[in-house]
């Protein structure tokens, strides 16, 4: 009987080990920006409110000053980890954006822990790579939520700071529900709390937050736009669905609280839009859960899903490959500075440098993203 | 309150490392094949929070 | 892909039911279905998706066992043995109110746990003393209990059908408070009068001599304090959430544990009761950690897709009329694994075709315990029968079952249909 329990105990350890070595190598693996000509100043989150100086969320802020003067944009990726074009599309305005008038910031990734930890029952691959011109990048694939080990335990009910409102516990570490923030808060809230404290620091204008969303759900496709963002949305929307490709736009429901189109324009000067993309993997009625999946957004499962007219957005076997979906967010960003230069001529934003949709689908995105090898050490960081 | 929070914290990974023990020792004890798999089935997420690894 | 995933789940049924001939328990049944899925999708043995599987209810087995701790000390101390004299001695007179209280008493171990089992062995073998004294025969006794501790673990405040599908479509667990409660409280009632009203007079003697004796010291403000500490807990998180540190359920339970230990007027060994909880939620922790595994493999490989589509595509009418079956077999099959696998997709269509998602899963969180009684697993059925010491024959226990579980199943579809109507109980 001893030697049975030995055996057990091996094969138990044996899963530890190579489940644990598996865990510890993704909340490690480095994932490097190149830095665009046009960074100026790379910050950290924690210049910003002391609070979450050292924590796992102080991440980078990169800041790209204009050539001539204008207004302040800031396009914030990984929100969700878990909705990759975001993040990516963030990347390639790191890695390329060049600001002629105005200033842009940009975070990669604004829930760090979220992009350190997988979902547990979701099957994802830990990282995924994106083809370049020089070889690949690997990228880590991320959560909707903090990883409990940097966020224990969940309340038993999340109650929003500081509307009162209740939501589910585990949205506690969810960044887009906990908007404003507050300083004594959880990870995630303080999280949100130096950000908007980098928000009215710099003067931000524009604030832009970068998601994706599974085709069952009914916000796709489309910007949300706070009160003050309406008129900006619906052209940037109306320019973006005549010359490129269709995006709605929709109004940010006043009483749903802790999300960023929501709260960051109630407590802050920015005009808030967040931009949501369509991502198959995100669906619950997808298929096998794979990188392949993931990059190129087919899945027959959820094309059956659609003629059942259950989704919100068309799916056909093309799917939705990840270069189109990065390729609708720069565009969209694209496209809101240049109708923020014409609403707001004082503040102009003019970028270049950054590829629009079409390019991206000629060339793929992997053409944007350089060789950190290639770089000098001192214009490369890490996420 | 954060340090308060950060004490709640260590609080739950105490009790995860009396969890493990609890189970460590009914592992032991237990005289069933099938019991004992299941021990080590429903240790090794106890195990993976305790030593921070998910 | 549907041919792969359609392979992938038949290997995977296959396994469970060799697993089940080799007589393997359902959680081992479970585990062995999950790694001959990952084989057949051509994942080999995942490591990584099998530990990342067994880690989703891990906050969940924590509030098991934390709750399970709480309730085992309470008994221990005396203090449910004392409770149970305490309302038969002042109200053996009245058998409405007595049957009422015996109803609260059989529905608040589970509620505050969310595991009918703790139900069943914390109150259900005194509540059944006290049944069988009043006259009510053993198979109705057993009924009784096994379908108002079902009950007990679909009422909230912590349902674990509705939490583990409400995850699975993002949705809050709020609102959840009103839909839950008032059909278990509703059904419960039914259940024991239906069940438990005929009988004859309480013979108060005989039944005070079966209940086990509490000790010297035990009182009410015993039984009541740990309950007050656990209620202060979660009344403060929720009254002042910005002025008081995020807890958790599992160290509520904890506190309220500790209060009941340091109150009991007897020594009790910790370590030992301890050891016991573990013992006693082996098959409940091991299931959902299984679970997990097996919902993770079946994510991998598709298969939650395939059942998702399918499910999601068939005509509503046919969904609506085959619930009240299709539910407790799949509890049967699955237990908890029944929300995540099935109840997410039942979710998605009845939100599409604008159904209150609320209250509908709260329906179907009523109907769901039912299968707990049914082969396979059949896991609180069999622990019921013993604890009531029931020892005849399991199928005239079902039969006892059979009149309240069809209102349970009828009232429970009525919710789902009418959700949409049913929508201010959630008051959101």
């Amino acid at each position: 009987m001893k030697l049975r329990k030995l055996v057990f105990a091996v094969f138990g350890l044996l899963l530890l080990t190579t489940s644990g070595t598996s865990f510890y190598r993704s909340r490690h693996l480095e994932e490097a920006v190149v830095l665009s000509p046009g960074v100026s100043e790379v910050k950290k989150l924690g210049d910003y409110f002391e609070g979450i100086r050292g924590t796992v969320n102080d991440c980078n802020i990169y800041i790209m000053e204009g050539e001539e003067p204008g207004g302040t944009v800031f396009v914030m990726g990984g929100t969700h980890p878990e909705e990759p074009a975001a993040r990516l599309a963030a990347w390639i305005l790191a890695e390329n954006a060049v600001m002629e008038a105005g200033r842009l910031i940009v975070v990669l990734s604004s829930n760090r822990s979220a992009s350190l930890v997988t979902r547990v029952g979701g099957a994802y691959p830990p990282d995924f790579s994106i083809p370049t011109d020089w070889g690949e990048r690997t990228f880590r694939l991320g959560d909707r939520w903090a990883d409990p080990l940097d966020q224990w335990p969940d309340p038993e009910v999340y109650i929003h700071y500081p509307s009162g409102q209740f939501l589910a516990f585990v949205d506690i570490r969810n960044l887009n529900r906990t908007w404003p923030g507050r300083p004594d808060g959880s990870l995630t809230e303080r999280t949100t709390h130096a950000f908007m404290e980098l928000i009215r620091q710099e003067k931000v204008d524009l604030f832009i937050d970068l998601h994706e969303a599974e085709l069952q759900y009914p916000v796709i496709s489309t910007i949300v736009a706070h009160d003050r963002g309406e008129e900006l949305a619906a052209f940037t929307s109306m320019m973006l669905s005549d010359m490129e490709f269709n995006m709605g736009m929709e109004y940010s429901p006043p009483s749903l609280h802790g999300l960023s189109h929501r709260e960051v324009g109630d407590h802050s000067d920015a005009v808030s839009l967040l931009f949501e993309a369509p991502e198959p993997f995100l669906d619950a009625t997808r298929g096998k859960t794979t990188r392949e999946q993931l990059l190129t957004g087919k899945d027959e499962f959820v094309v059956k899903a659609g003629k059942a007219g259950l989704l919100f957005e068309k799916m056909d076997e093309n799917g939705w490959p990840v270069d189109v979906r990065v390729g609708r967010h720069t565009s969209a960003v694209l496209m809101t500075m240049e109708t923020w230069s014409e609403l707001n001529p004082d503040r102009p934003l003019r970028c270049r440098g950054v590829p629009r949709y079409d390019e991206i689908i000629a060339l793929g995105l992997g053409h944007w993203l350089h060789d950190p090898s290639a770089a000098p050490p001192e214009r490369v960081e890490i996420e | 309150m954060t340090q308060i929070q950060t004490v709640v914290s260590f609080l739950y990974y105490l009790l995860v490392a009396y969890v493990v023990v609890l189970l460590v020792w009914n592992f032991v004890r237990s005289r069933k094949w099938d019991e004992e798999i299941l021990y080590l089935i429903v240790l090794l997420p106890f195990l993976l929070r305790l030593f921070r690894l998910k | 892909m549907f041919v792969y995933a359609g392979l992938v789940l038949g290997v995977m049924v296959a396994v469970y039911i060799v697993a089940k001939l080799f007589k393997l328990s359902t959680e081992l049944s479970m585990f062995a279905a999950a790694l001959g899925g990952a084989l057949a999708g051509g994942f080999g043995l995942p490591p990584r998706h099998i530990a990342e599987g067994a880690m989703t209810y891990l906050d969940i087995n924590l509030i098991f066992i934390t709750a399970t701790l709480f309730m085992n000390i309470l008994k221990e101390s005396g203090g449910v043995a004392f409770s149970v004299r305490g309302i038969l001695k002042r109200f053996h007179r009245s058998r409405t109110l007595l049957v009422i209280l015996l109803t609260v008493l059989l529905l608040l171990p589970g509620a505050l746990t969310g595991a009918g089992s703790v139900t069943v062995l914390i109150t259900g073998g005194m509540v059944a003393v006290v049944l069988q004294t009043m006259g009510v025969s053993r198979a109705r006794t057993a009924a009784i209990v096994f379908i108002i501790a079902g009950l007990s673990a679909a009422a909230p405040p912590v349902s674990l059908w509705a939490m583990m599908t409400a995850a699975g479509v993002n949705m809050p667990y709020v609102g959840f408070f009103w839909p839950l409660l008032l059909p278990c409280v509703f059904l419960s009632l039914i259940t024991i009068f239906l069940l438990g009203w005929k009988g004859g007079e309480i013979d108060l003697e005989k039944a005070l001599a079966e209940l086990p004796r509490p000790p010297e010291g035990m009182g009410w403000g015993k039984v009541f304090i740990p309950l007050l500490v656990f209620g202060a807990l979660i009344f403060m998180g929720r009254q002042w959430p910005h002025d008081t540190p995020i807890l958790g359920l599992p160290l509520m339970f904890s506190c309220a544990a500790a209060t009941s230990f340091f109150l009991s007027p007897v020594k009790l060994d910790f370590l030992k009761i301890s050891r016991e909880t573990i013992k006693q939620l082996l098959p409940l922790i091991g299931t959902l950690t299984c679970v997990g595994v097996l919902v993770q493999i079946m994510t991998l490989t598709g298969v939650r897709g395939l059942l998702a589509v399918t499910v999601v595509t068939l005509p509503v009418a046919l969904v609506f009329a085959t619930l009240f079956l299709v539910l407790p077999i799949s509890e049967a099959v699955l237990m908890w694994g029944a929300a995540p696998v099935l109840g997410v997709p039942l979710i998605l269509l009845f939100n599409n075709i604008g159904l209150d998602p609320i209250v509908a899963l709260a329906g179907m969180s009523v109907i769901w315990p039912l299968g707990d009684a049914l082969p396979p697993t059949a896991i609180i059925g069999r622990l019921t029968v013993d604890v009531v010491g029931y020892r005849e024959n399991y199928a005239r226990f079902l039969k006892a079952c059979i009149v309240p579980a069809l209102i349970i199943m009828a009232v429970g579809t009525l919710m789902v249909v009418y959700s949409a109507r049913l929508s201010f109980l959630t008051g959101l």
